[in-house]
């Protein structure tokens, strides 16, 4: 009698184990062996991937507004190839004049003030003189501080 | 005659390489053809007691290439099938005690005399990989459907890749389980196929026959009503150039008939 319920217990939370679960062990095991097969076959090491992907961020920020953190770089295998594929979920195009904003920008960022900028976003806000549409400007504002910061990340390292 | 040497080898340790390389050397044997078995596994020496030979070795290789014997001399033959050799290795020596040239040049003595010289890799991929690949233009790549041993391989199938010597190579996967394949708890066999885009040339299921064959110093290929010896054979006779469809391992029927499928698929692609 117990065998019975156990059985039928078993059944029905497996039913539901496999609705929820979309991934099962064997899915897990492929997906994870392409990424590290692709690592291992070309030597880039998921820090140098990483290294790769901010750097895309802030070459690609200075053009399209995205979803940073829905930014994917991975490798798909296709057949024998295999791909580096980039997906970038952009919110907005960058104007011309923005773009060219952007560069006087960086020029004279480049100095210690900006850290200033960087320890208060408020500031951050008043300091931008050139913010006229409103309704983009937290996620523009967002953006621009990550930029300055890897700006200052990498005077750091200079 | 200029026999074909075919290295068994797979990265990762403990997948299979001297169960494959005995069960192979001895069904290739009972199909008549002339083989030896070489053992490069310096140090750690297996494959006699897979043959239960252990108490029959005089000489090993190590003896050959310091002269103390004659390579015929050091050549241990089977006991049930006379068509078989095996050059023993050394257990007290590392694998600095042959060098790539020295295999080299005992493959080609070797070739003029057999059918087949098959060399049992030691795992990993440093000098005693080198040595045991030294003297092959074939390569069969042992694997399992576990990750770490897939990624051993393919790590293992680049180096080949890069070797000129190296004509040709298969990938046999050992340990298959296909109840857990089943439940989706194991990669299947066309996954790994799939992730190491390599010709199979075997499956071998898990069998605890093997252990029990291993224990009594016979391989399993002799052991007519066993699944995993009848894998084996077959992968003995598509060595030989036959067209042998591979085992169905499974029971259940709605499998089979994919697993076929899927099987015919891959034949068709064989050479
Ligand atoms: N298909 C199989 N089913 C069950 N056990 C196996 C199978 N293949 C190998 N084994 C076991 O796995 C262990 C390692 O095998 P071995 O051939 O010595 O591997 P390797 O030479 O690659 O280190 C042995 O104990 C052997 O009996
Ligand atoms: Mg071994």
């Amino acid at each position: 009698m117990k065998d019975i319920f156990q059985d039928l217990f078993n059944k029905v939370f497996g039913f539901f184990r496999q609705a929820e679960k979309e991934e099962n062990a064997k899915d897990t095991a492929v997906n994870r062996l392409r990424v590290v097969l692709m690592q291992d076959r070309t030597n880039l090491t998921p820090e140098l991937l990483e290294k790769m992907r901010g750097e895309l961020i802030e070459l690609l920020s200075k053009y399209v507004e995205m979803d940073k953190d829905a930014l994917e770089l991975n490798f798909e295998q296709e057949g024998n190839q295999m791909a580096l594929m980039l997906s970038i979920p952009v919110l907005r195009a960058k104007d011309e004049d923005e773009i060219e904003d952007q560069d006087d920008e960086k020029t004279s960022s480049e100095n210690p003030e900006e850290e200033e900028q960087n320890d208060n976003s408020e500031d951050a806000q008043d300091q931008e003189p050139e913010k006229e549409n409103s309704d983009e400007t937290s996620e523009e504002e967002e953006q621009k501080i990550e930029e300055s910061n890897t700006n200052q990340k990498e005077q750091k390292s200079k | 005659m200029s026999g074909r040497v075919i290295v068994i080898t797979s990265g990762k340790g403990g997948v299979g390489k001297t169960t494959t390389n005995a069960n192979i050397g001895t069904a290739l044997a009972r199909a008549g053809k002339k083989v030896v078995m070489i053992d490069t596994d310096l140090g750690l020496r297996n494959l006699d007691l897979l043959l239960g030979l252990e108490n029959r070795i005089v000489y090993t290789i190590v003896d050959v290439v310091e002269e103390r014997c004659k390579l015929k001399q050091a050549l241990v033959k089977d006991k049930k099938n006379p068509n078989l050799c095996l050059l023993a290795a050394a257990q007290t020596r590392d694998k600095t005690a042959v060098t790539e040239e020295q295999l080299k040049n005992i493959c080609e003595e070797l070739q003029k005399d057999f059918d087949f010289i098959l060399v049992d890799c030691p795992a990993g991929i440093e000098q005693g990989f080198q040595n045991a690949v030294a003297g092959a233009s074939e390569a069969i790549v042992v694997t399992t459907p576990e990750m770490s041993a897939v990624r051993d391989a393919d790590r293992i199938i680049g180096l080949l890749e890069a070797k000129e010597e190296i004509k040709s190579y298969k990938l046999l996967l050992n340990r298959v389980r296909p109840n857990l394949i089943k439940s989706n708890d194991m990669m299947s066999v066309e996954d790994v196929v799939e992730i190491l885009s390599a010709d199979l040339i075997g499956i071998i299921p898990e069998d605890t026959g093997i252990i029990t064959s291993t224990n009594k110093g016979d391989p399993i290929v002799n052991d007519e009503t066993s699944l995993a010896g009848k894998a084996y054979n077959n992968v003995a006779r598509r060595i030989i150039g036959e067209d042998v469809p591979f085992l169905n391992l499974e029971e259940d029927r709605g499998v089979i008939a994919k697993v076929k499928k899927f099987f015919s698929g891959l034949i068709g692609k064989e050479k």
